[in-house]
């Protein structure tokens, strides 16, 4: 009994003497045991990618079992249930490397140019002053849908640039609470004017299509470079310049609002590459807008003078109307322009 | 105290104080002015006048369509635009039901309350705009029409930026210019909201009196 007491105490202790070595021994022998050579070690030590779960399956072969489509062909319909796709791997390099990055430089190098060409060239006066008379160019209907279109555009420009470029360009500066605050708001308002952005679309089209359709009359402007760089070119009611702008706003416009309709509502598309391409669409074709549009601005205002008289007034001088448009200035006078400078 | 706190609590209770004090107080001006009184037998009733230019003059007469039909359209979406997204805003009746009245009452839906908010900001910009292209419009506007129509799109603007209601700074800068406009109000062209009632009513009665329909 005694000798069976005295077994068992010495089994006790050994055994926890064994357990104690087991405890610490353990991560020692995890560390000096050497993988077979055969093992695959998928614990790249970056804490990504999943785990070693599959055995012998390399990372690659794991991302490209959860990334669906063909690389070599992207319009081929994507399998079903894939977490990444070709196309969105694709979508996430262009806004970040490119559109991200570079787009917004876009407006600032019109600004730029404009600046550099003020300072070079200056306003465009009309030669020989303003004449005193005026000639109705606008009327108050069509003035009225040009600055209704011009007001939801730039809400919708400044807007739209937080929401793309806030995370790169506002949040360095004035922090994410506040990138994330003027985002919110900006996404809101983008949201509630974008649907009053197609109504003055349609409403712009149909004022202005008439005298905005390209005639023989237009090359001759392209060939002197507007007259910007000196010399007279002949137009009709619109001029090249404004002829292609029209048409931007109206093509890039039709673009842009189908684009951010399938944003705001995604269940319209069943593949998402739609929404990949809308988003891409959208921010390419508003900075190309954003930036023309500067340059419209800039001959509207400071650019030239007595122009911008026809959008406010309705009315512009007959020696502008001369000298930028004289094709349209005789047609509405029934007087050959330079006839009437003759006698003025 | 957060600025929140202050612009919807101690701020916005003085603000609708001097509004509801100088409402009143330039009602009661208009209607102490009083008039001459008519001494004439009456050919009509001077009530029955009254209602009757009230209620036509919401819709111009065939004579004035061309000339008015853009500030019919543009008015009357900015009007109801505004009045329905005031009252029937989920975040506003939220907020009148927490603080002023107790009780609440049907709202519109999220893509009601868009729909709406995009007839009413429509409506706005079209007038404003109207106000400084037309030339007989231009010349009778003054620096105080500017400011009703700037501070009200305002109003409307940083609500309508709030809508997310993620960021407390943006419910406050919606509800600084919600103070301001209703200090505003009563001493500006706003008025407009309760004085057109009067100035109708009273033409009406007038003539109403005298038998003849304006």
């Amino acid at each position: 009994m005694h000798t069976q007491f005295y077994s068992l105490r010495n089994f006790l202790k050994l055994s926890v003497l064994m357990l104690m070595l087991a405890a610490f021994a353990a991560p020692v022998a995890a560390q000096s045991v050497r993988p077979p050579g055969n093992a695959v070690n998928l614990d790249d030590g970056a804490g990504e990618g999943p785990s070693n779960a599959l055995g012998d399956v390399s990372d690659t072969q794991i991302w490209d079992n959860f990334r669906g489509g063909n690389p070599r062909d992207l319009l081929a319909p994507a399998p079903e249930g894939q977490v990444m796709t070709t196309t969105g791997q694709i979508w996430r390099k262009i806004r970040e490397n490119f559109i991200r990055k570079y787009l917004g430089w876009a407006p600032l190098i019109v600004i730029g140019l404009l600046a550099v060409f003020y300072l070079i060239r200056g306003p465009m006066k009309i030669s020989g002053g303003r004449s005193g008379k005026t000639i109705p160019r606008f009327t108050l209907s069509a003035r009225v849908s040009h600055w209704f279109m011009a007001g939801v555009f730039i809400i919708l420009g400044f807007t739209g640039l937080i929401i793309l470029l806030g995370r790169p360009v506002i949040a360095p500066y004035l922090g994410l609470e506040a990138n994330s605050v003027l985002t919110s708001a900006s996404m809101q308002g983008h949201n509630l004017f974008g649907p009053l952005f197609i109504f003055a679309l349609v409403w712009l089209f149909i004022k202005f299509v008439r005298g905005n359709f390209f005639q023989l009359v237009d090359f001759k402007w392209i060939f002197k470079l507007g007259g910007f760089f000196g010399g007279h070119v002949s137009s009709h009611k619109f001029n090249f310049g404004e002829k292609s702008w029209f048409w931007l706003v109206v093509l890039v416009g039709i673009v842009i609002s189908t684009t951010g309709i399938i944003m705001l509502f995604p269940g319209l598309v069943t593949d998402v590459r739609w929404l990949q391409l809308s988003t891409i669409l959208h921010a390419l074709g508003a900075v190309a807008l954003i930036a023309v549009a500067i340059g419209h601005i800039y001959v509207g205002t400071i650019g030239m003078e007595g122009s911008i008289d026809g959008m406010l007034k309705g009315e512009v001088d007959e020696n502008w109307a001369k000298e930028h448009h004289d094709q349209w200035y005789e047609d509405v006078t029934s007087t050959s322009a330079k006839e009437k400078e003759g006698t003025s | 105290m957060t600025f929140l706190n202050l612009v919807e609590g101690p701020l916005f209770y003085i603000a609708a104080a001097i509004f509801v004090a100088g409402v009143a107080y330039r009602l009661i001006g208009i209607l102490r002015l009083g008039g001459k009184k008519d001494l004439a037998r009456p050919n009509g009733s001077a009530a029955g006048g009254a209602l009757y230019t009230v209620l036509r003059h919401f819709v111009p007469r065939r004579t004035f369509w061309r000339g008015s039909s853009f500030h019919f359209f543009a008015g009357y979406a900015f009007h109801l635009g505004l009045f329905v997204v005031l009252l029937f805003a989920a975040p506003h009746v939220a907020f009148l039901q927490a603080r002023i009245f107790g009780f609440g009452w049907p709202v519109l839906s999220h893509w009601g309350f868009i729909l709406t908010a995009e007839v009413a900001f429509a409506g706005l910009i079209l007038l404003w705009i109207r106000r400084f292209v037309d030339p007989v419009q231009k010349l009778i506007s003054t620096a105080g029409d500017y400011m009703t129509l700037i501070l009200t799109f305002m109003v409307m603007l940083t609500g309508c930026l709030a809508l997310q209601e993620s960021h407390e700074s943006l419910r406050a800068t919606h509800m600084a210019f919600v103070d301001i406009w209703l200090v505003y109000f009563p001493f500006s062209g706003l008025i407009h909201t309760f004085t057109f009632f009067f100035s109708r009513a009273h033409t009406g009665a007038t003539y109403g009196r005298r038998g003849a329909k304006l």
